[in-house]
């Protein structure tokens, strides 16, 4: 199904949507499915292809905080916004360096998912029964990072604002999800969501921001990111920099030859 | 006439107006009370607090509990309703489609029991569904495809047929976490871990998952446990109790006396001072803003015994007494007058026996001495103005037929009964055989002692029910099947004050060649990069960054990868090595990803489970180890704790990919300095917690830890523990304390050091007696045993009192203790009797309660009787008998100033006294608190021997040299 990326996570900034507004909308959209097609794209499949080094905070309930730092690696396979690859690798904290996490995204059936663990050795395929499980222990669940396909949910837009279109999407399959349904505020002139909140028998108990949006090579970016979980508490904070868009990755970078020898010219 | 007896006289004189007020404060008080209550009339009247959680028996601040907290926040662990379901009659156990889904149900209808707070509208009250430990809340991994390893939901959905029942099964007994926790061994049983926001949320929570199990029962069980839940529970049926067991005990009382009284209208008055006497201590108790607490509730219980005590007394006397020829106000106050100072001893002992509990650490303890206390002196204040009163107010058509006078032939019936008979047998016996008596005195003692020498400390609040309650059953059930339901913590924590740079240093060294050894790096440059970076960490660390070890590797790592860039392609890859290396010294301080920790902590698990105590440990190895096993394929073999920190990092982060990656950070905290053991015991005995928390030290003590560690327990379990051993000591140095301030106003009472000893013999030997019995019958030293030793003394010494007042009285009047014995075992020795028949059947009905505690109270109430009765009308004629010449000197009674010897007695006893509660409550050292005393009782034996020769003291000492003389 689906799948977007890039930059990571759905969502923008006030201060970006005020940046982004003043480019003219003429016409607001009334076709949600167009609304929720933008916007899956501008969330997760702007360019060819892309990195950004990822710095992420992990807070938890009582504000510890834990830091993490990862270069994300992210490739289109074809214009229809549909499969893609993704190349996550480790640089702290120091014990987990090395470490890879590879995508194959596909639409329409599930993905295929790699585990490299350095110190063991091992190259692991990871199998999961659903994808709301968590991104390397953050408050971002896997799905959250590489999309959730469009058409797992039925959409509906429920308020144009001045700004965003706000959306309600429902669970086609409610037991394979742990919410109800999750409102997205979508920015009217970047499509990029800004905001979207979880809930469950009517009590909203995750919430991701984005909290600063930047223009990169003519793609407006979503730089800083946050979730929060009352529910288990706590946030995440993502924050991207050296961001960098067409760089013409090759294929076999996204191989399980590479997950041995990372490519350090694509992570530096 | 002292105040006392002016008092008495008043309300002689006035008995209406006594009455009238008396009544006039008990209607106020219930009144201010119920409104205060029920409406919000009065809001600066406090409202009556319930708190029913034995960890209250420590104060709020005592460092247990400040700890617990800490490490409960710390881990993010809360208190547990523990939910089990069994079943015997399917084949597979519970794993079957049916009892499956209904396991489902039960833990999706858990999640919603949520409840708004009443203080925080954005919080909530009841459960923490995120947390919960159920089939279709945790995750399962397990091998996928080949080089595949999967993470699932273990029950994402009920099952729809028995065999994918079956499946679930296979995968849940394959994961150690859960195994003995979640599931049991024969898979009979499920067990759902129900966290809530707060202890007292439990009962409720309880009470919801009961209608629901009802709702869906088949031919499961279904059992409810937990510590929280069985608290909540003994709470409210405590207050069951309280409103069943005190009017009954006292309509046995009532039906007492009215068999040996005959005139209902006489006994009501014992009656109402009872009643208005736990009305006034317990409105106090309310108004005052105190707690009642699970001791606090069971002060009308010890009240009423005591305050119809002295009233069993005026009516004995008044018994006696009575003639309608007689005006009614001298008879009251002939009868008051006997009586004042016994009864005023015989109050003031019992309420030094319950106000040595104020000096115990345990502030529940406190507030019952305290209020009992208050509630003797009310007892004793209302037993002097409201009863004479009472008898003043009696019409003489309604003591038609009353009294000995009247009735001769009653009174001489009486003489001639077989309880008099017996009686005047006894006394026969105990002056006849007093050596016969002596002698199984001592065999009871020497018992007594050797039986104290058994007696085993222990609680357990889930043993305060009866055997055959469902919180116990249920207990001995789920117990039967798991690891264990109580719950215990052990933190262990990085001690870093016993950093040492210079071991630091040295194994660097060594760790950083080994780490080029494994890495490939060529000898000769290994050496070469060793030495280099070894003495730059020197440098900085000496130079820059003195005593800062972590900027100094930060500075290092810095260094490292200047000399990177600055390096030829061949150093390069080793200088980004060592770069590395430092990276992960950095790291080194967490000390619980260090493989070496991890078995240390697998080696403390197993010294805790051989104690056979501890059923199941949890902790960060078992999710190390499992997740360990699934990165390697699956083989069993591969269940171990891998070799290096970065492998279990990587094991962690890969964990951290699951639904639950919070559930690490129960185990650890995200520093990696602190972890925590969960430890799951078969029991809550605090016995066998105290054999597992030696077990631990045992182990830690022979076997150093492989970095410095900290070591502390926490958790529900273990806090009984600790306010079960400051209980024990507090009050035993509380009892002790009590029993020379007892003492001491015996000595005072008697003016005889050898008289005051004399009247402690029947209440040493009624404690003596009791202790030894439960340490011959296996009974365990709990809570409520431990009160009770302040009652005993209260009572016991009541007897004692009475019986030796009265008999130097009668030794006075017959000058033999031959004839004197006579006397008192006549109308004094029926009037005790009478006594102690009232109040140890008074207390049965308390035999029926299903509470253990209450139970013990009963029972205990008609052994303190039976032994203080022993004690005071066998063993105390029989050493009178013996000590005869000694006990009653021909001579006069001189001031206790101008004897010297009693002074001194007396000042020591104070002095010891003094000296015990001032080391309870100041915590001051015995060497010092010794020298003081010592010196005290110096300042007081000179003080004593001046007195003793002042011109006062003269006449009555030459007096008696005289008779002595005379005598001889």
């Amino acid at each position: 199904m689906r799948k977007l990326y890039y930059p990571l996570i759905t969502c923008i900034a006030i201060l970006g949507s005020l940046l982004f507004t003043r480019s003219t909308h003429p016409q607001d959209l009334t076709n949600v499915n167009e609304i929720v097609k933008k916007a899956n794209h501008s969330a997760y499949y702007q360019g060819k292809d892309g990195k950004a080094v990822v710095k992420m905070t992990i807070k938890d309930a009582q504000g510890r905080e834990r830091t993490r730092e990862l270069t994300i690696l992210r490739k289109n396979m074809d214009d229809k916004d549909e499969e893609q690859r993704f190349y996550v690798y480790f640089h702290q904290p120091a014990d987990v360096r090395d470490t890879v996490f590879m995508v194959h995204k596909y639409v329409g059936k599930d993905d295929d998912r790699w585990l490299y663990l350095p110190a063991l050795d091992v190259v692991k395929r990871i199998a999961a029964s659903d994808e709301r499980t968590s991104f390397v222990g953050s408050h971002f669940f896997y799905e959250d990072v590489s999309g959730r396909g469009i058409d797992e949910d039925n959409h509906e837009l429920i308020e144009t604002t001045q700004n965003f279109y706000v959306l309600k999407n429902t669970p086609k399959n409610p037991q394979n999800v742990e919410f109800d349904s999750y409102k997205v505020y979508i920015h009217k002139g970047t499509f990029l969501p800004i905001k979207a909140e979880y809930e469950k028998n009517g009590k909203v108990y995750r919430v991701m921001e984005a909290l600063e949006v930047k223009e990169i090579q003519g793609y407006p970016t979503v730089i800083k990111a946050k979730m929060t979980d009352t529910n288990i508490g706590g946030e995440t904070l993502l924050e991207y920099s050296e961001v960098k868009y067409d760089i013409g990755l090759p294929d076999e970078v996204f191989t399980e030859r590479f997950l041995r020898k990372p490519p350090r010219e694509y992570l530096k | 006439m002292n105040p006392g007896m002016k008092l008495i006289n008043l309300s002689v004189k006035y008995p209406k107006t006594t009455i009238g007020i008396t009544s006039l404060i008990t209607v106020l008080i219930i009144l201010i009370v119920a409104i205060s209550n029920l409406t919000n009339l009065l809001p600066f009247i406090p409202k009556i607090k319930i708190d029913t959680d034995p960890e209250n028996m420590l104060r709020k601040d005592e460092p247990v509990r400040v700890f617990h907290n800490e490490m409960q926040k710390q881990f993010t662990i809360y208190e547990i309703v523990v939910l089990g379901v069994v079943n015997e009659k399917h084949p597979q156990g519970v794993f079957n489609a049916e009892t499956l889904n209904k396991i489902y149900q039960l833990t999706e209808f858990a999640k919603t029991l949520q409840w708004e707070n009443p203080q925080n509208p954005d919080s909530y009250d009841g459960v923490i569904p995120p947390e919960i430990i159920a089939p279709s809340t945790v995750d399962n991994v397990e091998q996928g495809g080949i080089g595949e390893v999967r993470f699932e939901w273990l029950m994402p959905t009920p099952p729809k047929t028995d065999e994918e029942a079956l499946v679930i099964k296979k995968k849940a007994e394959k994961l150690p976490f859960l195994r003995n926790t979640l599931i049991s061994e024969d898979g009979k049983a499920i067990a759902i871990y129900i966290p809530i926001t707060a202890k007292n949320q439990s009962y409720r929570v309880s009470k919801s998952l009961e209608k629901k199990i009802e709702e869906i029962k088949g031919e499961e069980k279904f059992y409810i446990t937990g510590l929280p839940v069985a608290n909540d529970t003994f709470g409210v049926e405590m207050f069951k109790q309280m409103s069943i067991s005190s009017p009954l005990a006292m309509i046995v009382i009532f039906l007492l006396m009215w068999f040996f009284f005959r005139k209902i209208i006489l006994i009501l008055s014992p009656l109402i001072v009872a009643v208005i006497t736990t009305v006034w201590t317990m409105g106090l108790l309310v108004l005052s803003g105190n707690t009642v607490h699970i001791m606090s509730s069971m002060i009308p219980v010890f009240i009423m015994p005591i305050s119809v005590l002295d009233s069993i007394h005026i009516l004995s006397e008044f018994f006696e007494r009575y003639s309608k020829n007689k005006p009614r106000n001298e008879i009251i106050m002939d009868v008051m007058n006997t009586l004042f100072y016994p009864m005023l001893y015989t109050s003031l002992t019992t309420l030094a026996g319950f106000a040595s509990l104020a000096l115990t650490p345990n502030p529940p303890v406190q507030v019952f001495g305290i209020f009992i206390a208050i509630g003797v002196a009310i007892a004793w204040i209302l037993t002097m103005t409201f009863i004479p009163a009472y008898a003043m107010l009696l019409s003489e058509k309604k003591l038609e037929n009353f009294g000995a006078s009247v009735k001769k032939t009653s009174h001489e019936e009486e003489e001639k009964s077989i309880l008099a008979k017996s009686l005047y047998a006894l006394g026969r016996f105990t002056y006849n055989r007093y050596k016969l008596i002596l002698l199984g005195t001592a065999i009871l003692v020497i018992t007594a002692i050797y039986g104290i020498t058994l007696i085993e400390v222990n609680d357990n609040p889930t043993r305060w029910f009866k055997s055959t309650h469902k919180i116990r059953i249920a207990d001995a059930v789920l117990n039967k099947h798991f690891g264990g339901t109580y719950m215990a913590y052990l933190a262990l924590r990085s001690d870093e004050s016993q950093f040492s740079f210079e071991n630091y240093e040295k194994d660097f060294k060594k760790r950083l060649k080994n780490w080029f050894e494994k890495n490939g790096v060529e000898e000769q440059k290994s050496r070469e990069i060793v030495e280099k970076t070894h003495n730059e960490l020197l440098n900085i660390y000496n130079t820059h960054r003195p005593n800062e070890l972590n900027s100094t590797l930060e500075a290092l790592q810095n260094w490292c990868e200047e000399q990177l860039n600055n390096s030829d392609t061949q150093s390069q890859e080793v200088w980004e090595l060592t770069e590395r290396f430092v990276g992960l010294e950095l790291q080194r301080d967490e000390i619980f990803k260090q493989p070496e920790m991890l078995q240390y902590i697998e080696q403390i698990n197993s010294a805790m489970e051989k104690t056979g105590i501890v059923g199941k440990t949890n902790s960060l190895p078992t999710l190390v180890k499992t997740v360990h096993r699934e990165l390697m394929g699956g083989d069993e073999k591969e269940y171990r704790i891998p070799d290096t920190s970065r492998a279990v990092a990587q094991c962690i982060i890969t964990y951290e990919g699951s639904h639950r990656p919070q559930d690490i950070y129960h185990f650890v905290t995200p520093d990696y300095k602190s972890a925590s053991i969960w430890v799951q015991l078969k029991s809550g005995d605090n016995k066998d917690m105290t054999k597992v928390v030696e077990a631990v030290d045992k182990f830690i003590k022979s076997n150093p830890p492989p970095f410095p560690l900290k070591y502390d327990w926490y958790g529900l379990t273990y806090i009984n523990v600790v306010w079960q051993k400051k209980m024990v000591i507090g009050m035993l140095e509380a009892f002790l304390g009590s029993f020379l301030v007892v003492l001491a106003m015996m000595i005072i009472l008697f003016r005889s050091g050898l008289w005051g000893l004399l009247s402690m013999i029947p209440l040493t030997i009624t404690i003596g007696a009791i202790y030894g019995a439960i340490g011959l019958i296996g009974k365990y030293y709990d809570m409520p045993v431990a009160v009770l030793s302040s009652l005993t003394l209260g009572l016991a010494v009541d007897y004692a009192i009475h019986f030796l007042a009265r008999g130097r009285v009668a030794y006075n009047e017959t000058g033999s203790w031959e004839k004197a014995h006579t006397i008192l075992f006549g109308e004094t020795a029926r009037a005790l009797y009478r006594n102690i028949i009232v109040i140890a059947l008074g207390f049965t009905p308390l035999l029926l309660a299903p509470l253990v505690p209450y139970i013990t109270v009963g029972t205990f109430m008609a052994s303190i009787m039976l032994f203080s009765g022993i004690g005071t009308l066998i063993i105390l004629p029989a050493l009178a008998r013996l000590f005869e010449p000694l006990l009653f000197p021909k001579n006069r009674l001189c001031s206790i100033t101008c004897m010297c010897n009693t002074c001194i007695v007396t000042g020591i006893t104070i002095v010891a006294a003094v000296a015990l509660n001032l080391y309870q409550f100041l915590n001051i050292g015995w060497t010092k608190l010794t020298w003081v005393s010592l010196t005290a009782i110096l300042i007081l034996s000179v003080v004593c021997f001046i007195s003793s020769r002042r011109n006062q003291c003269k006449p009555c000492i030459e007096d008696n040299k005289q008779q002595n003389t005379n005598l001889k």
